[in-house]
Protein backbone atom coordinates (compact mmCIF):
# COMPACT_ATOMS: atom_id res chain seq x y z
CA UNK A 1 0.00 0.00 0.00
CA UNK A 2 1.17 3.31 -0.34
CA UNK A 3 0.08 6.69 1.12
CA UNK A 4 -0.36 9.92 -0.87
CA UNK A 5 1.06 13.21 0.05
CA UNK A 6 0.12 15.92 -1.73
CA UNK A 7 3.27 18.53 -2.51
CA UNK A 8 1.67 22.11 -2.63
CA UNK A 9 1.28 24.00 -5.48
CA UNK A 10 2.94 26.76 -4.18
CA UNK A 11 5.40 25.32 -1.67
CA UNK A 12 7.06 27.34 0.68
CA UNK A 13 7.91 28.36 3.97
CA UNK A 14 3.79 29.07 4.31
CA UNK A 15 2.64 26.05 2.82
CA UNK A 16 5.05 23.93 4.58
CA UNK A 17 2.45 23.34 7.73
CA UNK A 18 0.00 22.04 5.18
CA UNK A 19 2.18 19.75 4.17
CA UNK A 20 3.85 18.52 7.20
CA UNK A 21 0.40 17.92 8.21
CA UNK A 22 -0.10 15.44 5.00
CA UNK A 23 3.06 13.94 5.76
CA UNK A 24 2.79 13.47 9.79
CA UNK A 25 -0.78 11.70 8.52
CA UNK A 26 0.65 9.47 6.08
CA UNK A 27 3.23 8.36 7.64
CA UNK A 28 0.76 6.99 10.48
CA UNK A 29 0.60 3.28 9.16
CA UNK A 30 4.53 3.05 8.12
CA UNK A 31 3.64 2.57 4.15
CA UNK A 32 5.37 4.09 1.52
CA UNK A 33 4.83 7.15 0.80
CA UNK A 34 4.26 8.66 -3.03
CA UNK A 35 4.93 12.81 -2.92
CA UNK A 36 2.96 13.75 -5.96
CA UNK A 37 4.74 17.19 -6.88
CA UNK A 38 2.79 16.62 -10.15
CA UNK A 39 0.79 20.33 -10.05
CA UNK A 40 3.54 22.14 -8.49
CA UNK A 41 3.50 25.37 -10.31
CA UNK A 42 6.70 26.96 -7.70
CA UNK A 43 8.53 26.07 -4.76
CA UNK A 44 11.25 28.10 -3.08
CA UNK A 45 14.37 26.86 -1.87
CA UNK A 46 12.77 25.98 1.57
CA UNK A 47 10.37 24.33 0.06
CA UNK A 48 12.45 22.16 -2.40
CA UNK A 49 15.17 21.11 0.36
CA UNK A 50 12.01 20.58 2.80
CA UNK A 51 11.33 18.07 0.03
CA UNK A 52 14.43 16.25 0.34
CA UNK A 53 14.15 16.27 4.04
CA UNK A 54 10.69 14.71 3.82
CA UNK A 55 12.50 11.63 1.62
CA UNK A 56 15.16 11.36 4.04
CA UNK A 57 12.96 10.76 6.62
CA UNK A 58 10.86 8.72 4.68
CA UNK A 59 12.72 6.16 3.62
CA UNK A 60 12.18 2.49 5.19
CA UNK A 61 14.41 -0.25 5.73
CA UNK A 62 13.87 -2.73 3.85
CA UNK A 63 14.25 -6.22 5.79
CA UNK A 64 17.77 -6.62 4.71
CA UNK A 65 18.02 -5.51 1.54
CA UNK A 66 18.36 -1.19 0.92
CA UNK A 67 15.82 1.20 2.16
CA UNK A 68 12.71 1.47 0.10
CA UNK A 69 12.94 5.17 -1.40
CA UNK A 70 9.85 6.79 -1.41
CA UNK A 71 7.93 7.89 -4.73
CA UNK A 72 7.76 10.60 -6.29
CA UNK A 73 5.73 12.52 -8.66
CA UNK A 74 7.73 15.47 -10.47
CA UNK A 75 6.23 17.83 -11.79
CA UNK A 76 4.19 18.17 -15.05
CA UNK A 77 4.81 22.03 -16.07
CA UNK A 78 8.03 22.27 -18.52
CA UNK A 79 9.36 25.31 -16.79
CA UNK A 80 8.69 24.23 -13.20
CA UNK A 81 11.05 20.80 -13.91
CA UNK A 82 13.47 22.95 -15.63
CA UNK A 83 13.56 25.32 -12.74
CA UNK A 84 13.95 22.45 -10.30
CA UNK A 85 16.68 20.92 -12.32
CA UNK A 86 18.51 23.90 -12.14
CA UNK A 87 17.95 24.79 -8.54
CA UNK A 88 19.97 21.46 -8.18
CA UNK A 89 16.62 19.80 -6.45
CA UNK A 90 16.87 16.64 -8.96
CA UNK A 91 20.65 16.21 -8.47
CA UNK A 92 19.99 15.43 -4.83
CA UNK A 93 16.20 13.51 -5.11
CA UNK A 94 17.54 11.21 -7.62
CA UNK A 95 19.11 9.34 -4.59
CA UNK A 96 16.20 9.39 -2.16
CA UNK A 97 13.20 9.36 -4.04
CA UNK A 98 12.05 6.64 -6.85
CA UNK A 99 11.07 9.58 -9.16
CA UNK A 100 8.20 9.08 -11.88
CA UNK A 101 7.96 11.49 -14.38
CA UNK A 102 10.33 12.96 -17.15
CA UNK A 103 13.28 14.96 -15.10
CA UNK A 104 15.10 17.45 -17.59
CA UNK A 105 18.91 16.89 -17.64
CA UNK A 106 19.86 20.33 -16.89
CA UNK A 107 23.10 21.22 -15.22
CA UNK A 108 22.31 22.86 -11.81
CA UNK A 109 22.93 26.56 -11.06
CA UNK A 110 25.45 29.30 -13.26
CA UNK A 111 22.95 31.53 -13.36
CA UNK A 112 22.27 34.62 -11.62
CA UNK A 113 18.77 34.00 -9.78
CA UNK A 114 20.25 30.51 -8.41
CA UNK A 115 23.49 31.60 -5.71
CA UNK A 116 24.05 28.18 -4.08
CA UNK A 117 21.74 25.46 -5.88
CA UNK A 118 20.48 22.76 -3.56
CA UNK A 119 23.50 21.34 -2.20
CA UNK A 120 24.27 18.07 1.13
CA UNK A 121 25.35 19.18 3.83
CA UNK A 122 27.15 16.45 5.67
CA UNK A 123 30.59 17.20 7.46
CA UNK A 124 32.89 20.25 8.04
CA UNK A 125 34.50 19.96 4.42
CA UNK A 126 30.48 20.88 3.23
CA UNK A 127 30.47 23.46 5.00
CA UNK A 128 33.98 24.91 3.72
CA UNK A 129 32.72 24.25 0.22
CA UNK A 130 29.81 26.16 0.57
CA UNK A 131 31.13 29.46 2.21
CA UNK A 132 34.10 29.48 -0.71
CA UNK A 133 31.12 28.99 -3.00
CA UNK A 134 28.68 31.68 -2.00
CA UNK A 135 31.53 34.37 -1.99
CA UNK A 136 32.43 33.93 -5.35
CA UNK A 137 29.15 34.10 -6.51
CA UNK A 138 27.08 36.29 -4.10
CA UNK A 139 29.62 39.40 -3.25
CA UNK A 140 28.49 41.22 -6.78
CA UNK A 141 24.73 40.20 -6.37
CA UNK A 142 24.62 41.23 -2.88
CA UNK A 143 26.11 44.39 -3.88
CA UNK A 144 24.60 45.92 -6.68
CA UNK A 145 20.80 43.78 -6.19
CA UNK A 146 20.34 44.31 -2.84
CA UNK A 147 22.29 47.85 -2.02
CA UNK A 148 24.17 45.71 1.02
CA UNK A 149 27.80 47.01 1.62
CA UNK A 150 30.10 44.93 -0.17
CA UNK A 151 31.35 44.23 3.62
CA UNK A 152 27.72 42.60 4.32
CA UNK A 153 29.46 39.62 1.94
CA UNK A 154 31.39 37.91 4.70
CA UNK A 155 28.86 38.55 6.88
CA UNK A 156 26.42 36.47 4.78
CA UNK A 157 29.15 33.63 4.70
CA UNK A 158 29.37 33.55 8.33
CA UNK A 159 25.29 33.34 8.44
CA UNK A 160 25.66 30.48 5.99
CA UNK A 161 28.64 28.64 7.71
CA UNK A 162 26.59 28.67 10.80
CA UNK A 163 23.32 28.08 9.71
CA UNK A 164 24.88 24.84 7.70
CA UNK A 165 26.98 23.95 11.07
CA UNK A 166 24.11 23.32 12.90
CA UNK A 167 23.16 20.51 10.69
CA UNK A 168 26.63 19.08 11.24
CA UNK A 169 26.75 19.54 14.92
CA UNK A 170 23.00 19.02 16.10
CA UNK A 171 21.04 17.23 13.24
CA UNK A 172 22.61 13.52 13.88
CA UNK A 173 22.37 13.36 9.76
CA UNK A 174 22.55 15.43 6.61
CA UNK A 175 20.65 17.67 5.51
CA UNK A 176 20.33 20.36 2.21
CA UNK A 177 21.08 24.23 1.86
CA UNK A 178 19.87 26.14 -0.87
CA UNK A 179 20.29 30.11 -1.28
CA UNK A 180 18.67 32.17 -4.12
CA UNK A 181 17.95 35.53 -4.97
CA UNK A 182 14.55 36.86 -6.55
CA UNK A 183 11.87 39.03 -6.28
CA UNK A 184 9.39 39.21 -3.24
CA UNK A 185 6.10 40.09 -4.31
CA UNK A 186 4.27 38.32 -1.76
CA UNK A 187 5.58 41.27 0.89
CA UNK A 188 8.31 43.38 -0.23
CA UNK A 189 8.22 43.51 -4.16
CA UNK A 190 11.93 44.02 -3.85
CA UNK A 191 14.90 41.67 -4.56
CA UNK A 192 15.80 39.82 -1.55
CA UNK A 193 18.52 36.55 -0.94
CA UNK A 194 16.95 33.63 0.59
CA UNK A 195 19.13 31.27 2.96
CA UNK A 196 16.80 27.90 3.18
CA UNK A 197 18.53 24.74 5.51
CA UNK A 198 16.75 21.58 6.07
CA UNK A 199 17.42 18.66 8.09
CA UNK A 200 15.31 15.43 8.71
CA UNK A 201 17.46 14.87 12.28
CA UNK A 202 17.17 14.74 15.46
CA UNK A 203 15.22 18.33 15.61
CA UNK A 204 16.28 20.93 18.58
CA UNK A 205 14.17 19.40 21.76
CA UNK A 206 16.16 16.43 21.33
CA UNK A 207 19.70 17.79 20.88
CA UNK A 208 18.47 19.99 24.25
CA UNK A 209 17.39 18.03 25.94
CA UNK A 210 19.91 16.42 27.97
CA UNK A 211 20.72 20.13 29.20
CA UNK A 212 17.84 22.11 29.31
CA UNK A 213 14.49 19.62 30.17
CA UNK A 214 14.84 20.59 33.73
CA UNK A 215 15.52 24.05 33.30
CA UNK A 216 12.37 24.54 31.64
CA UNK A 217 10.22 21.78 33.50
CA UNK A 218 7.14 21.56 32.04
CA UNK A 219 7.53 23.85 29.78
CA UNK A 220 9.38 22.27 28.32
CA UNK A 221 8.64 21.21 24.68
CA UNK A 222 9.35 22.03 20.92
CA UNK A 223 9.03 25.86 21.33
CA UNK A 224 11.24 25.91 24.44
CA UNK A 225 13.99 24.38 22.76
CA UNK A 226 13.68 26.83 20.14
CA UNK A 227 13.33 29.67 22.07
CA UNK A 228 16.13 28.34 23.90
CA UNK A 229 18.45 28.08 20.95
CA UNK A 230 17.06 31.24 19.27
CA UNK A 231 16.71 33.91 21.92
CA UNK A 232 19.07 32.55 24.79
CA UNK A 233 21.68 31.20 22.67
CA UNK A 234 21.71 28.32 24.88
CA UNK A 235 23.71 24.69 22.93
CA UNK A 236 23.42 21.72 24.08
CA UNK A 237 27.48 21.79 24.43
CA UNK A 238 28.39 22.75 27.77
CA UNK A 239 31.75 24.88 26.63
CA UNK A 240 31.23 28.23 27.74
CA UNK A 241 31.54 29.68 23.66
CA UNK A 242 28.65 27.59 22.52
CA UNK A 243 25.64 29.10 20.92
CA UNK A 244 27.39 31.63 19.26
CA UNK A 245 26.31 30.53 15.58
CA UNK A 246 22.66 31.80 15.99
CA UNK A 247 23.46 34.91 18.62
CA UNK A 248 25.88 35.86 15.08
CA UNK A 249 23.11 35.14 12.85
CA UNK A 250 20.57 37.46 14.61
CA UNK A 251 23.16 40.44 14.68
CA UNK A 252 23.48 39.99 11.23
CA UNK A 253 19.71 40.26 10.75
CA UNK A 254 18.94 42.72 12.43
CA UNK A 255 21.43 45.07 11.17
CA UNK A 256 20.34 44.21 7.40
CA UNK A 257 16.66 43.86 8.60
CA UNK A 258 16.49 40.27 7.91
CA UNK A 259 14.13 37.62 9.12
CA UNK A 260 15.10 34.06 10.61
CA UNK A 261 12.82 31.42 10.92
CA UNK A 262 13.57 27.59 12.55
CA UNK A 263 10.96 25.17 12.32
CA UNK A 264 11.75 21.74 14.50
CA UNK A 265 9.32 19.21 15.57
CA UNK A 266 5.88 21.16 16.41
CA UNK A 267 7.15 24.64 16.53
CA UNK A 268 8.20 27.56 14.97
CA UNK A 269 10.23 30.62 15.95
CA UNK A 270 10.71 33.54 13.96
CA UNK A 271 12.51 36.90 14.50
CA UNK A 272 10.17 39.06 12.47
CA UNK A 273 11.45 42.33 10.98
CA UNK A 274 8.92 45.47 10.79
CA UNK A 275 8.46 44.29 6.95
CA UNK A 276 7.03 41.34 7.93
CA UNK A 277 3.97 39.99 9.63
CA UNK A 278 4.97 36.57 10.88
CA UNK A 279 4.25 35.33 14.33
CA UNK A 280 6.85 35.17 16.68
CA UNK A 281 6.16 32.09 17.88
CA UNK A 282 3.71 29.03 16.56
CA UNK A 283 3.24 25.63 18.59
CA UNK A 284 0.96 22.37 18.29
CA UNK A 285 2.33 22.70 14.28
CA UNK A 286 1.88 18.80 12.43
CA UNK A 287 5.09 17.27 13.59
CA UNK A 288 8.23 17.42 11.09
CA UNK A 289 11.43 15.25 11.89
CA UNK A 290 14.87 17.57 12.13
CA UNK A 291 15.08 21.52 11.93
CA UNK A 292 14.17 23.66 8.78
CA UNK A 293 16.06 27.46 8.73
CA UNK A 294 14.67 30.21 6.70
CA UNK A 295 16.63 33.52 6.93
CA UNK A 296 15.93 36.02 4.12
CA UNK A 297 17.90 39.48 3.46
CA UNK A 298 15.78 42.22 1.52
CA UNK A 299 17.32 44.87 -0.12
CA UNK A 300 18.12 47.62 1.47
CA UNK A 301 15.69 50.23 1.93
CA UNK A 302 12.84 47.79 2.44
CA UNK A 303 12.56 47.94 5.90
CA UNK A 304 10.23 51.34 6.01
CA UNK A 305 8.00 50.03 3.71
CA UNK B 1 59.93 37.97 21.86
CA UNK B 2 56.49 38.14 19.91
CA UNK B 3 55.67 34.97 18.04
CA UNK B 4 54.24 35.35 14.59
CA UNK B 5 51.45 33.36 13.25
CA UNK B 6 50.48 32.93 9.98
CA UNK B 7 46.69 31.91 9.86
CA UNK B 8 46.30 31.33 6.23
CA UNK B 9 49.22 28.92 6.27
CA UNK B 10 48.44 27.23 9.63
CA UNK B 11 45.01 26.98 7.57
CA UNK B 12 46.47 25.48 4.81
CA UNK B 13 48.18 22.97 6.67
CA UNK B 14 45.19 22.21 9.01
CA UNK B 15 42.68 21.07 6.33
CA UNK B 16 42.79 19.50 3.31
CA UNK B 17 41.72 20.83 -0.03
CA UNK B 18 42.27 24.14 -1.10
CA UNK B 19 39.54 26.35 1.11
CA UNK B 20 40.77 30.23 2.73
CA UNK B 21 38.52 30.40 5.20
CA UNK B 22 38.18 30.42 8.44
CA UNK B 23 34.85 28.39 9.62
CA UNK B 24 33.40 25.45 11.51
CA UNK B 25 34.66 24.11 14.94
CA UNK B 26 36.44 21.29 13.71
CA UNK B 27 38.22 23.58 11.58
CA UNK B 28 39.09 25.67 14.68
CA UNK B 29 40.16 23.43 16.65
CA UNK B 30 42.55 21.71 14.44
CA UNK B 31 43.68 25.44 13.80
CA UNK B 32 43.85 26.16 17.30
CA UNK B 33 45.98 23.24 18.63
CA UNK B 34 48.54 23.61 15.80
CA UNK B 35 49.31 27.14 17.45
CA UNK B 36 48.62 25.83 20.81
CA UNK B 37 51.89 23.69 19.87
CA UNK B 38 54.10 26.45 18.22
CA UNK B 39 53.46 28.64 21.14
CA UNK B 40 54.09 25.52 23.47
CA UNK B 41 57.34 24.94 21.38
CA UNK B 42 58.93 28.31 22.16
CA UNK B 43 59.10 27.25 25.42
CA UNK B 44 57.86 30.55 27.31
CA UNK B 45 54.75 29.01 29.42
CA UNK B 46 57.58 27.15 31.19
CA UNK B 47 58.92 30.57 31.91
CA UNK B 48 55.53 31.77 33.48
CA UNK B 49 56.15 34.54 30.59
CA UNK B 50 52.44 36.07 29.24
CA UNK B 51 52.61 34.66 25.64
CA UNK B 52 52.76 37.17 23.04
CA UNK B 53 51.79 36.21 19.42
CA UNK B 54 50.95 38.51 16.76
CA UNK B 55 48.60 36.88 14.16
CA UNK B 56 48.59 37.72 10.69
CA UNK B 57 45.15 37.39 9.05
CA UNK B 58 45.93 38.32 5.47
CA UNK B 59 44.82 35.81 3.03
CA UNK B 60 41.84 34.59 5.38
CA UNK B 61 38.73 34.99 3.19
CA UNK B 62 36.17 34.50 6.05
CA UNK B 63 35.86 33.36 9.70
CA UNK B 64 32.70 32.70 11.22
CA UNK B 65 31.59 33.32 14.87
CA UNK B 66 32.07 28.96 15.50
CA UNK B 67 35.90 29.51 14.57
CA UNK B 68 36.52 32.75 15.88
CA UNK B 69 35.45 30.97 19.57
CA UNK B 70 37.66 27.92 19.30
CA UNK B 71 40.22 29.51 17.92
CA UNK B 72 40.56 33.60 19.06
CA UNK B 73 38.18 33.34 22.32
CA UNK B 74 40.36 29.59 23.55
CA UNK B 75 43.56 30.82 23.19
CA UNK B 76 43.15 33.14 25.41
CA UNK B 77 40.74 31.51 28.03
CA UNK B 78 43.21 28.76 27.81
CA UNK B 79 46.15 30.54 28.68
CA UNK B 80 47.24 34.14 29.69
CA UNK B 81 48.14 35.39 26.24
CA UNK B 82 48.48 38.71 24.71
CA UNK B 83 47.28 38.48 20.62
CA UNK B 84 47.61 40.84 17.97
CA UNK B 85 45.53 40.42 14.95
CA UNK B 86 46.91 41.86 11.75
CA UNK B 87 45.81 41.42 8.14
CA UNK B 88 42.45 42.02 9.45
CA UNK B 89 39.38 43.17 6.97
CA UNK B 90 35.88 44.01 8.87
CA UNK B 91 34.73 41.00 8.43
CA UNK B 92 37.08 39.15 10.11
CA UNK B 93 36.61 42.17 12.96
CA UNK B 94 32.47 41.42 12.73
CA UNK B 95 33.38 37.87 14.03
CA UNK B 96 35.53 37.88 16.71
CA UNK B 97 34.71 41.51 18.44
CA UNK B 98 31.18 39.99 19.58
CA UNK B 99 33.12 36.56 20.77
CA UNK B 100 35.35 38.30 22.73
CA UNK B 101 32.85 41.15 24.36
CA UNK B 102 30.78 38.07 25.51
CA UNK B 103 33.57 36.49 27.46
CA UNK B 104 34.86 39.70 28.55
CA UNK B 105 38.28 38.91 26.54
CA UNK B 106 40.10 41.56 24.43
CA UNK B 107 42.78 41.35 21.37
CA UNK B 108 44.76 43.82 20.05
CA UNK B 109 44.29 44.82 16.50
CA UNK B 110 47.38 46.71 14.54
CA UNK B 111 46.61 48.26 11.91
CA UNK B 112 48.45 49.33 9.03
CA UNK B 113 49.74 52.11 9.66
CA UNK B 114 51.14 49.98 13.09
CA UNK B 115 49.27 51.27 15.74
CA UNK B 116 47.53 49.05 18.08
CA UNK B 117 43.71 49.25 18.52
CA UNK B 118 42.00 47.23 21.33
CA UNK B 119 38.98 44.37 20.39
CA UNK B 120 36.32 43.19 22.69
CA UNK B 121 35.91 44.33 26.77
CA UNK B 122 37.77 47.36 27.21
CA UNK B 123 39.35 46.51 30.93
CA UNK B 124 40.68 43.44 29.41
CA UNK B 125 42.21 45.61 26.21
CA UNK B 126 43.77 47.80 28.56
CA UNK B 127 45.82 45.49 30.75
CA UNK B 128 46.77 43.74 26.96
CA UNK B 129 48.83 47.23 26.43
CA UNK B 130 50.05 47.37 30.05
CA UNK B 131 51.46 43.90 29.50
CA UNK B 132 52.94 44.74 26.11
CA UNK B 133 54.45 47.80 27.47
CA UNK B 134 55.81 46.93 30.54
CA UNK B 135 57.79 44.32 28.39
CA UNK B 136 58.64 47.04 26.11
CA UNK B 137 57.19 45.32 23.12
CA UNK B 138 54.77 48.25 22.68
CA UNK B 139 55.43 52.01 23.31
CA UNK B 140 53.24 55.32 22.95
CA UNK B 141 53.62 56.96 19.98
CA UNK B 142 53.41 60.70 19.41
CA UNK B 143 49.72 61.36 19.92
CA UNK B 144 48.73 59.14 22.20
CA UNK B 145 48.24 55.67 20.00
CA UNK B 146 50.45 52.99 20.50
CA UNK B 147 52.61 50.46 18.37
CA UNK B 148 54.49 47.42 18.54
CA UNK B 149 58.51 48.21 19.13
CA UNK B 150 59.53 45.51 16.72
CA UNK B 151 57.01 46.04 14.24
Amino acid sequence: MTRLVEVPAHFDDRSFDQFAGAFAEARRDDERLLFDAHAADWASPYGLVALLAAAQAARRPGSGAPAERPLLTAPTSPEVLSYWARAGFFREAAGLFEIHGKVPRVKAAEESEVLLPVTPVRAAEDVHAVVSKIQQRASAILASELSLDPKATMGFAMALSEACQNIVEHAGTGGWVAVQAYNWRRKLARRVVVIAVADAGVGFRHSLEPTQNKRFGDRWGDAAALEAALVQGVSRFRDPGRGQGLAGIRRYLQRWTGKIAIRSGTARIAIVPQWDDDVPLKEGLPPFPGAQVLIIIPEQGSAER
Amino acid sequence: MIQYIDMHAVLQESISGVYADLVTRPTGRVVRERIERAIAGRGEGDTGEITVARMDFAGVGCIDYSCADEIVAKLLRDRPAVLVLSGITDGHREAIEPVLSGHGLAALIERADGTLESLGAAAAATALLDELVARRLAARRPGGTYALTLA
